[in-house]
């Protein structure tokens, strides 16, 4: 497999938010529907359907089960689907699903493959939900008894950030407010009609200090889907494919006392080299970026990743950031659709809008939050307690 | 940061709560950790290290995860830790939790090697820095279940 072997064609999403009356076999559905009348192709081409495992299944009609048992190519009709499979490692799983595409693809079994996700919080109570996401991101013999929650890791590895890096709380909070404004240009996004600041940001009531409420993500309903071809068909069949042109990525561990690199300030060092390997494979430079699409999911962790990414500028991330540099507008534009932060976060598929967003750019179909002239981007995503992190370089050219 | 004062009877009442739903989560040793509770119940802080190669694995597993060999012994520990990180939890935790706020979750370094997630007791929590020094202290939950947590070894530290 070289850069630019395989493509996505079309996208569908429906809006982040609370729906409660939405199920997420609907959103399936939908987004299957939405992605292939994007596409331009006819439903009996897709050769193999993959939908992202998604989290807090209802054990009375288990979406997981349907799906893995064949649920959705039947529903939309896709009756030359060949293959069935579901895919997932948490917010790493738009990364893995999509590797298993490229592997059937690469296999020639078909040379299209549908990609899905789907998922409702809200049919869990407040007291489901927070019961879930304090064993989701923890260890649940050596760290859920101590009171640790996803929202206290995200605190540590903040605490431990800043006080490593000397960045600030108002560089964190920044990191909110620029979500927020790519948000507000966003129709699918759960929080695009109200602009937060600095200060508000700061000074919103402490959840596990240093961290606030309004650094912390919030859950969402939502979902989306995308076409994957092999770039020989994308370019027979799409007017404007957005190929893939190569990726890398880390493990470290599932629990965080166990990460590779112990140093709270180094992380980004760390990844640096992963992101390397991306730049590398796609005969890419930080320099010829035209967008950061950042999973950060808590604002430290996009802080982090963009030291990884060796953005062309002497100033740090947070200098970055709270220069308002990585907002629209600005000369680095991250994370074009707010992300978990704003978007709202929808269990494993904050990494799917992620993508989707990036393809739409690329296509110059970003609407309001359009990059002028968007032409290669990089994309990460990761998963767990901050387990892992994968870089993919996408454009709407293979460069030579 | 200090907590506001957390009524959790009201809290009750208004989410429809059970008792059960304010039990505490504990430690479910495995047949590979079972060890380390057993000695924290004796208020003793040990480790897994592998005969063979010398690691110390925490949390441990089933064999060495450096060598893959099972043969290993429990060490003592020498009981003294540094602070890499921390939070204070003020709101959002689970309602277990709320009558502990607030409370500090904290990264900690074993001069052993292993690294663990815990509560910093008995310290005032203005006064916490990365690199200070903790010393374990034994938290006797029930009659299974003790839980190793950390307080600073300076006293003008201490709350």
């Amino acid at each position: 497999m070289g850069a630019g072997d395989f493509a996505v064609i079309g996208t569908g999403e429906v809006p982040t938010g609370n729906y409660p009356d939405r199920s997420e076999f609907e959103i399936a559905y939908e987004v299957s529907r939405m992605a292939i009348r994007d596409a331009g192709i006819d439903k009996n081409e897709i050769g193999a359907v993959l939908t992202a495992g998604h989290i807090m299944s209802n054990p009375d009609n288990d979406y997981n089960t349907e799906m893995f048992f064949g649920r959705l190519p039947e529903a939309i009709g896709a009756n030359g689907c060949k293959v069935v499979a579901t895919t997932i490692s948490g917010g790493a799983s738009s990364f893995s699903i999509r590797k298993t595409a490229e592997g059937i693809l690469e296999s020639g079994e078909t040379d299209t493959v549908l990609v899905v996700h789907a998922q409702r919080f809200s049919q869990f109570s407040a007291n489901e939900q927070a019961k879930y996401f304090s064993i989701a991101g923890s260890d649940v013999e050596w760290e859920v008894p101590y009171g640790m929650t996803y929202n206290s890791l995200a605190a540590i590895v903040t605490q431990g950030y800043m006080a490593y890096m000397g960045a600030t709380i108002e560089q964190v909070a920044a990191v909110c407010v620029a979500c927020r404004k790519w948000a507000m240009l966003q129709p699918n996004a759960m929080y695009n009609n109200k602009e937060i600041t600095v200060e508000k940001v700061v000074n919103a009531r402490v959840v596990s200090w240093p961290l606030t409420t309004l650094m912390c993500n919030v859950l969402g309903d939502g979902g989306s889907a995308y076409i994957m071809t092999t770039a020989e068909k994308a370019r027979k069949v799409c007017d404007k494919p957005v190929y893939v042109l190569g990726e890398a990525s880390e493990y470290s561990h599932r629990t965080i006392t166990r990460s590779r690199q112990k140093d709270p300030g180094k992380m980004g060092e760390d990844l640096a080299v992963t992101a390397r390997l991306a730049y590398d494979r796609s005969n890419l430079g930080p320099e010829d970026m035209d967008i950061f699409e950042i999973y950060g999911s808590y604002p430290v962790i996009s802080l982090i990743v963009m030291d990884a990414l060796d953005i062309p500028d002497e100033r740090t991330s947070g200098e970055l950031v709270l220069a308002g540099e990585t907002s629209p507008g600005g000369k680095y534009p991250v994370s074009t659709n707010g992300e978990a932060l704003s978007f709202g976060h929808t269990g494993t598929g904050v990494g799917f809008s992620t993508f989707v967003e990036s393809v739409r750019q690329l296509q110059g179909r970003a609407g309001a939050a359009q990059v002028e002239g968007a032409k290669f981007l990089v994309e990460n995503c990761g998963g767990g307690a901050f387990m892992d992190c994968h870089f993919t370089l996408m454009g709407s050219e293979v460069p030579q | 940061m200090a907590g506001e004062k957390i009524d959790i009877e009201a809290i009750k009442a208004m989410l429809n709560l059970t008792d059960e739903d304010l039990v505490k989560p504990l430690p479910i040793p495995t047949k590979w950790s079972q060890p380390f509770w057993d000695a924290s119940k004796q208020h003793k802080l040990v480790l897994k290290k592998c005969s063979k190669c010398g690691f110390i694995d925490h949390p441990p597993y089933l064999y060495c995860t450096n060598c893959q060999e099972d043969e290993h012994e429990w060490v003592e520990a020498s009981g003294r830790a540094t602070l890499a990180a921390y939070a204070i939890n003020t709101f959002g935790v689970p309602f277990p939790f709320w009558v502990d706020l607030p409370y500090v979750v904290a990264m900690i370094d074993l001069p052993e090697g292993p690294r663990m997630i815990s509560n910093i007791v008995e310290c005032d929590q203005e006064k916490l820095e990365n690199g200070m020094e903790l010393e374990v202290v034994f938290d006797d939950v029930n009659d299974d279940i003790t839980l190793p947590k950390w307080r600073p070894v300076d006293e003008s530290k201490r709350g």
